[in-house]
């Protein structure tokens, strides 16, 4: 347990962008190991390595691997979900601005796996330098052979891998929305089973999609070159491997560490150069959108998909934010619904609506006019967006209210009864509504 | 009785935009290239706005919308769908350096509104606002996920990182000294970022079906 | 050509499918299709699922966004040892997209669904203005039902509500207002899915999302009043209803748009003899449920404050109001003068009822066989060109077979125009259907709505070279041997010639090889043909028409030429013998009399001492509009039946005030020859007269037997034609029926 660089084993190598370099380390010696074995090997070596999602569902690779079809003639499409946008989560950024090939080896290998295609990898319009360094590799894997026609000698392994840069919304990260986008229109989610085929079935352009994360395709060019039983060995029996968290807030050293799975939260803190500016007052582990825990309750808490759910959060996309007690719980929610707020796409009735609702009484408490009921009110328009949402977003706007008001109750209700911030004056400080001017077309 | 561009008096539509083509032989060129990365050619209305946004010198008004919606075949109203659900396409003309403040979670709590503050303060501006010379419009964002570096402000297409209120002024200072980070350079990088080979050879129309050959190396 | 849609992905209407699956609803067992929506699953239980987004005839891309159709649902699962346990969903499920599987149980009315629309509803109406004392849509409005039967009391809202202008206008006939819209996306997935035009969209997004045209520009399309209905709150309304009354004031009376010869079955919504708005009314075989805006709005003249409310009689250049005796009188004395020697011209915006006392007048009671009610070109035999050879008049399709078709070939037709609702059924064919569209026309307009902005080839000819250009499709269908051996090519084997796709390019400017294209489609049957007014027009009418039945019978597609009528009851008048060669049922008439043109030269040249124009506007429309004033100078008695004094009208000796479609009884022949009936709504004046009345006090004066009603009238049509026999008001009911052409009879 405790810090284990595997994808990062290579981060810190001077150069290490560049594929000459790469390869010395080890580089592409899974894709290499990968299409000399058969396709169905491949999914089954990820399976055998446990691996889940890094995007912040886990769901297991594997399983979404095994569920494109296998002798269908229609095209498939192998994406990478880049969109990072999460708040206090940056692993993905480090990930292809430092081994931005590792990125590549790990969709190659989907490509062959899978029989795909093409391969889009979908990079925030924020991230522009991270995406050159995956330019850069993926023009220097063109370069090698790695990508194009009969990559490696193998006959009919042609792959061809494209960048497609968002442009401003962290809803295009939710999988489905980020399909919308990707075929030209507005970030808005799609049907979902059993609605509609899963995306492994009828995705981009009705074809058979596979859609993981950064860390995830990473993580799959490790497997290939380690072994899935050799990567099964690190972790917990149902959270396997390593897990990259993005360590932010009141920290000493904040930074992106990978640890094994199941390390302890305060082994984290500790890495990470204990907190800073106060006492550790509270965590949240997963990024914003899960449920924020309670300094006294940290030490039970490890950092694997189980323990967090047992402990009442989540270990989502590990964006692991650290506040010492100076922090005003209550403006960093009203912070954290105006985030949601902004970027619910607005398509479905209970996020468009409850995310502005929930914005607008915390913004009211905390400008000094919170009424008794306020808490409960809250409380219920979360339990009415909670679930009854298009997509995730609006659990995900709902959530981080809710773990909040069942961890710092007390401070809302200080701040109805007496106006004010219960921390002295809070780091957050109370912001007139955003009306984005910049919003609207100029009129010809 | 709220008034927007249309208010109360404004009875009729507005007539149509004129028409512009803007787009330059080279510009024409990257579309096409990148339209040929999907089945289908709607799909490339995101990088055809990027371009846009370039050749329409950092902003896309009616008639830049409406090349693009000609060049893809879409609709009008579809493509100003697109162009005003993502934040960064600018609606309106920016300052040379557009500040994009983080003011998400972390950087909040990392004194980001005191970074945006002073900037208000020192530029004389509010958030949405652009200064008189045309140098700086400043706004705040959502979070730019680099959390562990709070504060982040964006310009152009460069992070600057650790802002704080006192050390900002100097980023000005830079700025305004600076010929790079413009809204424009911002979209030609996104476009760059598009085109296969772009950081070996440039791009360009002809690179990308050769490199998918293996033609080219 | 401004907003081409060059390539889309079809979304799917829920497909029927074959088999049948059991879910319990309720506690309800009912077997359903496999994959249908629950929504519908439910209503056949008679359970109702409260729903605002859901539209059966809107793709689902977009939908499922409203919410309001949550329910909880339990999905069997099998156990290891084979058993099945019902597993709950752990969220609730959109009953609109949800897709009925065997063994699904669903549950509506738990305690958590009536929570949940509870608070669907509240978010819905925390930013709506609560405006329904003065909203047009008040009393007929989802929401407010909804609210009534599954809302909360009261609204815990306190802050501040989304401001927007009220009564934003979209169009000439549509006002929006942006505070009561809920979002459901149902306006804009009918401009991307029905009308094509995709002239609305969703801009912004969050709670800033709204709905708008772009650059704010008007909404240019031609079917734009459809979202006014489909519009489930008060946001999109109608600019020449607002604020005219309440829906509960309103009386209704079911009818036909009188616009075109599609047949849209309609409402006619009206309030003190004031026609205030027009609705569709939901036929699947004709309109489904949309109207065109000529159809929705373009009923004004009904009610218009110039309509012509007594006889008018010319003395010295200028018109006097006289009685309808005097006018009768005067109509009698001069028909006696002029014996068998006068002339009838009009009759395809008439009911059936009045055309059939029309002809019958003259053939009858006068002895002249000089009548028509063709206005266009063609005047020749009418039988020559379609009947003689297929056995059909018009439209060889129903409409709504159209939307089976694999390949639609328009050709000269401005279809939208022409045909609107049959161009939404060409349209439903290749968006939902998967057809191809080849289309040929002389010009793309900078339309927002035509066909060519999804037909896959387009051949922009030069007009008048529409024989080169199907001559050459023929060519290439022949000599690439696209058809199967046994094709019988023969008659089109003669015509071809040495009309190679080259040299049709040249002398149509159409491309050689979007020639070749579009007749590789044109072999991928089933294929039907529409043929628009530039063929219609066109002076080797008689040519083409043959040509493009030798094309149907070589791809064999027999039955499949259409050429469509353009008046409401154009093809109504033909059935009724209001020609001169055929009288009703088409029965050959010996000697026939003389067509229009003829009787305008007769006219002109002051042959003709009597011609009677029955809602014909001669002067304005007619193709030699020069022959037609030079007819109404010189003839010495000119009638004019109208509503309005029309320029003809103005010319006229006498012009009769006649009754609107909204005014008398009777029925329509639409242009797939679907018998539909019209009811009277309201009288504007006592002395207004529908058509048939007139004709048959005149009969009745000069000795002919009278008629006493429509019913009366339709009971000897049913008796007379052949293809009305069984053909009564109540036979028809509401869906209205198309007569075939007794089998043999070709
Ligand atoms: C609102 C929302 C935002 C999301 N944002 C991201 C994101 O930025 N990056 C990401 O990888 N996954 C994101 N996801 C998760 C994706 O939907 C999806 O689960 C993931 O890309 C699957 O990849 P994985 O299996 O490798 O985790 C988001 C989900 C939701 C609901
Ligand atoms: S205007 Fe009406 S139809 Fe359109 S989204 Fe709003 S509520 Fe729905
Ligand atoms: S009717 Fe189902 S979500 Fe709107």
């Amino acid at each position: 347990m405790g810090i284990r660089n595997l994808l990062f084993e290579h981060r810190d190598v001077e150069n290490i962008q560049d594929i000459a370099v790469y390869e010395k380390h080890g580089g592409y010696r899974g894709l290499k190991k990968a299409v000399k074995m058969e396709r169905s090997a491949v999914i089954e070596e990820i399976k055998t390595s446990g691996l889940r999602g890094r995007g912040g569902a886990g769901f297991p690779t594997g399983i979404k691997w095994s569920g494109i079809p296998q002798n269908d003639d229609k095209p498939h499409y192998i994406i990478c979900n880049a969109d990072e946008g999460e708040p206090g989560t940056y692993k993905d950024r480090e990930l292809m601005l430092k081994l931005p090939h590792l990125l590549v080896e790990g969709m190659i290998i989907a490509g062959y796996a899978l029989r795909g295609t093409a391969g889009y990898i979908y990079i925030r319009g924020e991230y522009v330098e991270p995406a050159w360094q995956v330019r850069k590799a993926i023009d220097q894997a063109y370069r090698a052979g790695y990508l194009g026609k009969n990559i490696l000698g193998v006959k009919g392994f042609n792959f061809d891998l494209y960048i497609h840069m968002g442009a401003g919304s962290y809803e295009c990260g939710e999988e489905s929305a980020l399909m919308s986008s990707l075929m030209g229109e507005r970030g808005q989610p799609r049907l979902k089973f059993p609605h509609a085929p899963y995306p492994t079935v009828e995705g981009v352009w009705k074809s058979p999609t596979l859609i993981n994360n950064v860390e995830t395709f990473c993580a799959a060019a490790k497997i290939l070159d380690m072994g899935g039983a050799e990567y099964a060995r690190l972790g917990t029996e149902r959270s396997k491997g390593t897990k990259i968290f993005s360590v932010s807030g009141h920290v000493a050293r904040p930074a992106n560490y990978e640890v094994e799975m199941g390390t302890p939260l305060m082994e984290l803190i500790e890495a990470a150069g204990g907190v800073v500016g106060g006492a550790l007052k509270a965590v949240i582990p997963g990024g914003s959108s899960v449920q924020i825990v309670r300094a006294e309750d940290c030490p039970r808490v490890n950092l694997d998909y189980e323990s967090c759910q047992q402990n009442g959060t989540l270990l989502g996309s590990g964006g692991f934010m650290v506040f010492n007690d100076r922090t005003d719980i209550v403006l960093l929610m009203k912070r954290t619904a105006e985030f949601y707020m902004h970027e619910s796409c607005g398509k479905c009735t209970p996020c468009r609506e409850g995310t502005r609702w929930i914005y607008k009484i915390l913004d009211r408490i905390t400008s000094g006019g919170g009424q008794p009921g306020d808490v409960e009110l809250l409380l219920d328009i979360c339990s009415q967006i909670d679930g009854r949402s298009y997509c995730g977003l609006g659990d995900a706007a709902a959530w981080p209210i809710v773990g909040a008001i069942k961890a710092f109750r007390e401070e809302f209700d200080y701040w109805i009864a007496h106006k004010r911030s219960p921390v002295g004056p809070g780091h957050v400080p109370p912001t007139p509504e955003v009306v984005n001017p910049l919003l609207t077309l100029v009129p010809a | 009785m709220a008034t927007t561009e249309n208010g109360p008096g404004a009875l009729e539509p507005r007539p149509a935009p004129p028409k512009e083509q803007r787009f330059s032989l080279n510009a024409i060129q990257e579309l096409e290239e990148i339209a040929s990365h999907y089945p289908e050619r709607k799909a490339a209305c995101l990088p055809a706005l990027w371009i846009a946004q370039r050749e329409y010198g950092g902003y896309l008004t009616p008639a830049a919308i409406q090349e693009v919606a000609d060049r893809l075949g879409m609709s009008y109203a579809e493509v100003e769908g697109v162009a005003t659900f993502y934040t960064m396409y600018n609606l309106r003309p920016r300052g040379r350096h557009h500040l994009e403040v983080c003011t998400c979670l972390t950087c909040a709590v990392m004194g980001a509104y005191d970074v945006v503050h002073e900037l208000e303060r020192a530029l004389g501006i509010e958030v949405g606002g652009t200064t008189r010379d045309g140098e700086f419009t400043l706004s705040e964002v959502e979070c730019l996920d680099y959390c562990g570096a709070a504060t982040v402000v964006q310009v152009g297409d460069r992070y600057f990182t650790h802002v704080t209120a006192d050390n900002v002024l100097n980023l000005i200072e830079e700025l305004r000294q600076s010929e790079e980070y413009t809204p424009v350079k911002l979209a030609d990088a996104i476009v760059k970022l598009h085109l296969p080979g772009s950081s070996q050879t440039g791009g360009g129309s002809r690179t990308g079906e050769q490199i998918r050959n293996n033609e080219l190396y | 050509m401004s907003q081409f849609r060059l390539t889309q992905t079809p979304p799917s209407l829920n497909p029927p499918s074959d088999r049948m699956v059991r879910v319990k609803i309720n506690g309800i067992e009912v077997e359903v299709p496999n994959g249908e929506n629950i929504i519908e699953s439910a209503k056949r239980v008679g359970v109702d699922i409260p729903y605002f987004c859901y539209h059966p005839r809107l793709s689902r891309g977009e939908a499922a966004n409203c919410r309001m159709c949550l329910v909880d649902v339990y999905m069997p699962r099998k156990n290891p040892d084979g058993t099945e346990t019902l597993a709950k969903m752990p969220k609730p499920q959109t009953a609109c997209t949800l897709p009925a599987a065997q063994g699904m149980v669903i549950e509506t009315e738990s305690e958590q669904v009536v929570r949940d629309r509870k608070g669907i509803l509240e978010f819905l109406l925390i930013n709506h203005p609560l405006d329904c004392p003065i909203c047009d849509r008040g009393g007929e409005c989802p929401l407010q039902n909804n609210t009534i039967f599954y809302g909360p009391p009261t609204s815990r809202y306190i802050e501040e509500k989304r401001h927007f202008p009220k009564a934003y206008p979209l169009s000439e006939y549509v006002v929006f207002d942006r505070e009561r819209c809920i979002h459901c996306a149902r306006c804009t997935r009918f401009a991307d899915d029905i009308s094509g035009d995709a002239q609305l969209a969703f801009l912004k997004r969050g709670a800033d999302m709204e709905v708008g045209t772009f650059a704010q520009t008007a909404y240019r399309s031609k079917f734009s009043g459809n979202v006014i209905e489909l519009c489930p709150v008060g946001a999109l309304l109608s600019r020449t209803y607002r604020f005219k009354a309440r829906p509960w004031d309103l009386h209704t009376q079911k009818s036909i748009c009188s616009r075109c010869s599609n047949g849209c079955n309609v409402k006619f919504d009206y309030r003190l003899e004031q026609l205030l708005r027009v609705n569709a009314r939901v036929n699947e075989e004709v309109n489904e449920e949309w109207t065109c805006d000529r159809g929705k709005f373009g009923h004004d003249y009904v009610s218009a404050p110039d309509r012509l409310k007594t006889p008018l009689l010319k003395r010295d250049g200028e018109f006097v109001p006289i009685s309808w005796t005097e006018a009768l009188d005067r109509i009698v004395e001069q028909l006696r003068q002029a014996g068998s020697n006068v002339g009838g011209i009009g009759g395809q915006r008439c009911t059936n009822e009045d055309n059939f006392v029309f002809q019958k007048l003259f053939r009858e009671v006068l002895g002249s066989n000089h009548i028509d009610s063709r206005l266009g070109r063609y005047q020749g035999p009418v039988n020559r060109p379609l009947f003689e050879r297929f056995g059909y008049h018009g439209m060889g399709n129903r409409i709504a077979d159209l939307e089976n078709m694999k390949t639609l070939f328009v050709f000269g037709s401005e279809l939208v125009d022409e045909q609107p609702i049959i161009f939404l059924r060409v349209r439903k064919a290749w968006r939902f259907k998967g057809a191809s569209v080849v289309n040929a026309v002389t010009r793309v307009e900078e339309e927002t709505t035509k066909v060519a902005d999804f037909a896959e080839v387009n051949l922009i000819y030069r007009p008048g070279t529409e024989m080169a250009l199907l001559l050459a499709l023929a060519h290439v269908i022949l000599h690439e041997k696209l058809l199967p051996k046994n094709a019988s090519t023969s008659a089109l084997a003669q015509r071809v010639g040495d009309w190679t796709p080259a040299r049709a390019a040249a002398e149509t400017g159409v491309a050689a090889e979007d020639i070749v294209r579009a007749a590789h489609l044109l072999v991928n049957g089933p294929m039907a043909i529409l043929v628009g007014r530039a063929i219609t027009e066109h002076p080797e009418f008689e040519a083409l028409v043959e040509v493009l039945g030798d094309l149907v019978v070589a791809t064999g597609n027999q039955g499949n030429l259409n050429i469509p009528g353009t008046e409401c009851n154009t093809q109504g008048a033909m059935d009724m013998g209001v020609l001169p060669d055929v009288g009703p049922g088409y029965r050959p008439i010996d000697p026939p009399g003389m067509n229009t043109h003829r009787m305008l030269e007769a006219a002109a040249s002051g042959q003709l001492p009597v011609l009677w124009i029955v809602g014909a506007k001669l002067v304005e429309n007619y193709h030699d509009a020069d022959l037609a004033r030079r007819a109404l100078e010189n003839c010495p008695f000119v009638i004019v039946n109208e509503l309005r004094l029309t320029e003809t009208a103005r010319m006229a000796d006498l012009v009769l005030p006649a009754a609107s479609v909204a005014e008398k009884d009777g029925t329509y022949t639409s242009c797939e020859r679907r018998v539909q009936r019209i009811h009277k709504a309201f009288d504007i004046s006592p002395d207004i007269k529908p058509d048939w009345l007139i004709f048959t006090e005149v009969a009745a004066m000069l000795g002919g037997t009278p008629y006493f009603s429509p019913r009366d009238i339709l009971r000897d049509i049913a008796a007379t034609v052949p293809m009305y026999a069984g053909i009564s008001f109540r036979s028809l009911g509401d869906a209205g029926i198309r007569w075939e052409y007794p089998a043999g009879d070709a």
